[in-house]
């Protein structure tokens, strides 16, 4: 567990990016267990529930994430799961409930994320997801503002690239709908200086639009 | 674009008048060494040596003090103990001296809490007196043309390459290269810890300079990234941009909560920052100097699709095979020639012992006399599939054919078909067991403007940084 006082939780996240434009699959905070039920309902299965903490950096390291939940029944029971072994991992974390949102189905996964450099300010990172940027650091990166050339460039840039143009049947992710999503994110971390660190990990691109199904925003 | 630099800086790069503070008639002093070195290049200014001890260096009088000089002094270089700079600044403020150089070292450089400190007090001084640093730690200004040379008196020809470096060797190791590769600076400047000038303002005063017309920079760090990041896409836009980032391995990622902070490298944001603002980033002092040299002669070239010519007397096979790698590895296209040019080829070389594909083997010319070995290259020139010619010139293989006489005229050959043709000739001439001859012939090609490279994988780079350079300019 990393304890920060300046981590924003997915909900608060979400909220902030999707004021500035920026496509995520809203979420919702569900504080007990037939507040989760009744959103789920709202939202339509299947859903997903992510524990929300701001002790919390690595939601899933604590079982804190159960995806595909079909039914109010499963709901129910993955939000008892949820808390009970979050508390086991992190006695002392702070929990305010659980995220709610609709599962995404599965698309091109990317990251584009914002760190500070100490000489050049904030910087954005385009990559594929997964085990490519883990491993092979298949990144891309462009000092903000970056404009709508930068972010066909750095795009194009990744070694995987061949990937997202669709490889081996596989369903093509919309380049103009990432290069838009990454010109609009620079514009949101160029009028929020506050904002220390940011990841939409991952965001799904598909052959028309791109969203990002996970966010987190760490704070100066 | 930055033309209020030119005005701003013709102190420092034209000064009517230099003070040399630390000068001496009896010690081998830096400031000594500054004064001789003005003077041995003909600087056509006044030099005004200042030293406590008095006396005279050669015809100069020795002032003891700055403010005991007669004349008005414009520029200031000062190779003084770093205890004494302050008391110097107001005596360069009195004497309403425009720009001071500091050779001193030992500030923030060696000392982060003092050092910081001093120069802190310099910059206040400075603003003060109306003047500006250049330093402290670094050699300061080249300008050739104006007869300002390095320390230790190097000096160049003229031309049109203007450089930035942070590091005083780095920079002294530039002219000097330059001069063995007849690379010709317009203006450089080696600015050390940079509390005042820095790289931005040096970058924006050769954009603006009528005599440079590119530009090759060696930098560590910088105090202010926003303002060398946009300097830079304004920099790029007008004039070739060539950077040599130094210092890439530091750790420079602190401690991050996100995937993105742990990735951020130093090194890869630089790379980033450099493409991003359309300069060309380069990986060391040879690239540097290849690619600037590539800038110079040739300026603007688009096309990448070369023609290897090896083996002019012997030996072609193996290294032309290889030529042909280097040149692929690194970029360029090396398509067959067309079937007219291998046609005629053949029919002057005969089929047995050449290869009429590309790589080119043309060795059976030397069977055939040199009339023969200058029709072939001359045909693969005017293959219109080719947009650049890359002749691969073995010396030790050469010499002991065709003898110094022939060497020559081979070598005349090349220097009238650049001349004629409208396509780069360029020459890769390899080290090896003739070094005496292979230098004099690479001197006499790149007087003749030929660029010549000491291999095929440096040659192939250079170009294909010149063309992606082009084709950047052209889609703008």
């Amino acid at each position: 567990m990393i304890k920060s006082q300046n981590l924003l939780t997915e909900v608060e996240s979400k909220e902030l990016l999707k004021k500035a434009g920026i496509p995520v699959v809203e979420a919702k905070l569900a504080r007990s267990k037939k507040e989760a039920i009744s959103v789920s309902k709202e939202m339509g299965f299947p859903v997903v529930l992510k524990i929300s903490s701001p002790d919390v950096v690595h939601k899933s390291d604590s079982g804190g994430v159960k995806l595909g939940l079909a039914n109010a029944t499963q709901v129910g029971k993955a939000y008892t799961e949820i808390i009970s072994s979050v508390k086991q991992a992190y006695p002392e974390a702070q929990i305010e409930g659980v995220s709610v949102q609709p599962m995404a189905p599965s698309g091109v996964e990317v990251i584009v994320g914002m760190s500070k450099d100490p000489q050049f300010g904030p910087v954005l990172m385009f990559g594929l997801g997964g085990i490519l940027v883990e491993v092979l650091k298949d990144v891309s990166f462009r000092i903000v503002p970056v404009t709508e050339r930068d972010a066909r460039e750095m795009i194009r840039e990744i070694k995987g690239y061949p990937i997202l143009e669709g490889y081996r049947g596989q369903k093509p992710a919309s380049i103009p709908a990432l290069e838009k999503l990454i010109v609009k994110v620079s514009q949101f971390v160029e009028k929020n200086p506050q904002i220390k660190e940011l990841d939409l990990n991952p965001i799904f691109a598909y052959p028309d639009k791109a969203v990002a199904v996970d966010a987190r925003i760490i704070l100066e | 674009m930055f033309e209020e630099k030119l005005k701003e800086f013709e102190p420092i790069f034209y000064p009517k008048s230099i003070a040399v503070i630390g000068a001496s008639a009896t010690s081998i002093k830096a400031g000594s060494l500054w004064v001789w070195a003005l003077r041995s290049a003909g600087f056509p200014g006044l030099i005004y040596p200042v030293g406590a001890s008095g006396g005279q260096i050669a015809d100069l009088k020795i002032f003891p003090n700055l403010r005991l000089v007669p004349g008005e002094v414009d520029y200031v270089i000062v190779a003084i103990p770093r205890q004494s700079v302050l008391e110097l600044l107001d005596d360069c403020a009195a004497k309403n001296v425009k720009a001071v150089q500091f050779f001193t070292a030992g500030f923030s450089e060696i000392d982060a809490q003092q050092g910081r400190k001093l120069e802190e007090q310099m910059l206040e001084k400075a603003r003060q007196g109306n003047l500006r640093i250049i330093g402290p730690n670094c050699i300061g200004v080249y300008c050739p043309e104006h007869k300002i040379p390095f320390l230790l008196g190097i000096l160049g020809e003229s031309g049109s390459v203007g450089f930035v470096s942070q590091s005083g060797g780095i920079a002294t190791k530039l002219v000097t290269n330059g001069i063995a590769r007849h690379i010709n600076y317009s203006k450089g400047v080696s600015f050390g810890n940079g509390i005042d000038l820095d790289a931005s303002d040096f970058l924006q005063y050769l954009a603006a300079d009528p005599k440079t017309k590119v530009i090759g920079a060696y930098l560590e760090g910088t105090r202010d990234g926003a303002c060398l990041f946009n300097t830079m896409k304004e920099v790029a836009k007008v004039k070739p941009l060539v950077v040599w980032k130094g210092g890439r391995t530091e750790a420079g990622a602190q401690a991050a909560m996100s995937h993105t902070g742990s990735l951020a490298s130093s090194a890869a944001i630089w790379s980033a920052m450099l493409k991003q603002s359309g300069a060309i980033e380069v990986h060391s002092l040879e690239e540097l100097t290849d690619t600037l040299l590539i800038f110079q002669q040739l300026r603007h070239w688009q096309g990448t699709r070369a023609a290897i010519i090896g083996g002019l007397a012997d030996g072609g096979g193996g290294n032309s095979v290889a030529a042909g790698d280097a040149c692929m590895e690194n970029g360029l296209k090396v398509p067959p020639l067309s079937f007219e040019t291998k046609q005629k080829l053949s029919e002057l070389l005969g089929e047995v012992g050449s290869i009429l594909r590309n790589p080119v083997d043309v060795s059976q010319a030397q069977f055939r006399g040199l009339a023969a070995l200058f029709q072939a290259i001359d045909l693969i020139a005017r293959d219109t599939i080719i947009d650049i010619v890359l002749i691969q010139e073995d010396i030790d293989i050469l010499l002991p054919i065709y003898s110094r006489k022939g060497l020559e005229e081979i070598n005349e050959f090349f220097i009238e078909l650049g001349s004629r043709q409208n396509k780069p000739i360029i020459v890769v001439l390899p080290s090896g067991s003739a070094e005496p001859e292979r230098l004099q012939i690479e001197q006499k090609l790149l007087a003749a403007s030929i660029p010549v490279f000491c291999s095929m994988e440096h040659a192939a780079k250079a170009i294909c940084k010149l063309n992606k350079y082009s084709c950047r300019q052209e889609a703008k």
